[in-house]
């Protein structure tokens, strides 16, 4: 392998998985991702699936009267996956705030203040839900982006209230933030007050249509999923966290597909009609079983070929993994086999995960297996995640397994490969 | 000896983490070793010495050296085989070595 073309490659992965702006974004979805699987849950529970003729639905609707218990779901979800807009404008300046040693918690108020300024008003002065949550996406993303540099700006040029010694430190950094959130408030009052007099649109009509809702095109296709599968992987290859490096531009294009797909099912349609078959569930319940590169097909694999050695290098690794792997948790296969800069695992480590997003994607476009409707913790060991990801169908446990047999047939000859390079390699000294 | 691990979300590293306590008792080394997000390592500094840096983040490791090297703490990638191996033992030596140094 070209070495100079590797140290680039790495170096430029490396600069975008540690770039502020693109860490802050990342880990702002990562801070809201327990409220995102908890509102997902509900949706789940409200609209539980029957196991024969145990009806859990049924029970609850005959106790409690007709759709009253699931309230309590309705609830949640609105407190939680229906308004991500609004929190992640909080969680992104915070994260940023805090890159820059800044007061985080005042960067936050202050992104949520103005996110609320240019939300749309209802006629009778309410909140528009669809504005707090998905569809405001990326207005979240870039106001708490804008408020929080202009707010360093304001800090860095000193443009705070002073308090006198002696003061609780309390009350000073609430008085720190009080000239610079007045003027960015100003400034986002003022923006607002042009735009609805003026051109009469929101802001928010204006992002989602011209930014959030083409991307969000582009990425519910197949090559778009076959992208970030391959990209992804070969990130993992160089033994570069892919997920992570990605997730700053995954997320944001991903979450609000998953969204539509969860409310539509909330609200009584079926999952096979939901219209969004690519999303961040569907490739880590269908795609990265055991991990990025379905490293669990890879350990099956392993125990497959190696039945007799019992301490061959590659069983110790497998038998070590395989407990972690079982969640989703790959590092020790990843490392230890290696996967990493492996010629021989290359082209599996790639080419199952394309494959496996090719055959999902036909498996869900065409109605066979439903489409995904829920999110879970990624560490939900798969079977379980392919039944709960589809709303409660074993048709999605079939698609796993079906998966996972494509990925260990794939796997299977490179593992004997490796095997006889192996002895190769020891006969040889 | 006070050693933080850094990854990404410290799923895989804790695991490595109670490996390298094991192994410290074993030796009867005092050691505190915990696993941390990069963003939590400036409330870690008191008294720490050793960072190690988990190979799928590695390119975090110029960052973490630029800030905490003047510090006087020792920062370095864990050995990619040890990690994958979950090698407690060999990941604890690396840290002490690096420790040793000057």
């Amino acid at each position: 392998m070209n070495n100079k073309f590797m140290q680039k490659f790495i170096e430029v992965a490396g600069r975008i998985g540690s770039q502020r702006h693109l860490v802050a974004i990342r880990d702002g979805f990562v801070a809201i991702m327990p409220l995102i699987i908890i509102g997902s849950l509900a949706v789940l529970i409200n609209n539980f699936p029957a196991f024969g003729s145990f009806d859990l639905v049924k029970i609850l609707n005959n106790i409690f009267g007709e759709g009253n218990w699931q309230k309590l779901g309705g609830s949640v979800w609105n407190g939680t996956f229906a308004v991500i807009g609004l929190l992640i404008s909080f969680t992104i300046a915070y994260n940023l705030a805090k890159t820059y040693e800044l007061d985080g918690l005042s960067a936050g108020l202050i992104s949520i203040a103005s996110y609320i300024i240019l939300v749309p008003e209802t006629a009778d002065w309410g909140l528009n839900f669809a504005w707090l949550g998905a569809q405001g996406l990326f207005v979240a993303i870039i106001l708490a982006l804008l408020v929080t540099e202009l707010f360093r700006l304001l800090v860095k040029a000193n443009i705070t209230i002073k308090m006198p010694e002696g003061v609780p430190e309390g009350v000073t950094r609430s008085f720190a933030a009080l000239i610079p959130a007045m003027i960015i408030l100003a400034l986002v009052g003022l923006f607002q007050a042009l735009i609805s007099v003026f051109v009469e649109i929101s802001m928010f009509e204006v992002i989602f249509n011209v930014i959030q809702e083409p991307l969000q095109g582009l990425g519910n296709t197949l090559p778009a999923a076959l992208v970030v599968s391959f990209l992804n992987h070969l990130l993992w290859f160089f033994g570069l966290h892919g997920t992570n490096i990605i997730g700053s531009v995954i997320e944001p294009v991903y979450l609000p597909l998953i969204e539509q797909n969860a409310n539509l099912f909330q609200q009584g349609m079926s999952a096979f009609d939901v219209p969004n078959v690519v999303t961040k569930p569907f490739l880590d319940s269908f795609v990265f079983m055991g991990g990025s590169g379905t490293t669990i097909a890879l350990l099956i694999a392993i125990f497959i070929v190696i039945r007799k050695e019992k301490n061959h290098p590659y069983r110790e690794v497998a038998k070590l993994s395989a407990p972690a792997g079982l969640f989703n948790i790959n590092e020790p296969v990843i490392f230890g086999l290696p996967i990493v800069l492996n010629p021989i695992f290359l082209i599996p480590f790639i080419l199952v995960p394309v494959t496996l997003t090719v055959i999902s994607y036909i498996a869900l476009s065409t109605g066979l297996v439903p489409k995904t409707v829920a999110i879970l913790p990624w560490t939900t060991p798969p079977i379980l995640s392919g039944y709960l990801v589809t709303g409660g169908s074993v048709r999605g446990i079939i698609l796993q397994l079906i998966n996972l047999a494509v990925a260990v047939i794939i796997y299977v000859p490179f593992i004997m490969a490796g095997v006889r390079a192996m002895k190769e390699k020891m006969g040889g000294q | 000896m006070k050693i933080r691990l850094v990854c990404s979300a410290g799923m895989s590293t804790s695991m490595l983490v109670k490996k390298m306590i094991e192994a410290a008792e074993k030796q009867g080394f005092e050691a505190d070793i915990e696993a941390v997000a990069e963003s939590q390592l400036k409330n870690q500094l008191e008294g720490l010495q050793v960072v190690l840096v988990g190979p799928q983040v590695r390119y975090l490791e110029g960052k973490i050296k630029e800030s905490l090297e003047p510090q006087g703490v020792k920062v370095a990638v864990i050995d990619q085989m040890a990690y994958g191996m979950m090698q407690g033992d060999k990941v604890l030596q690396q840290a002490i070595d690096l420790n040793g140094e000057n």
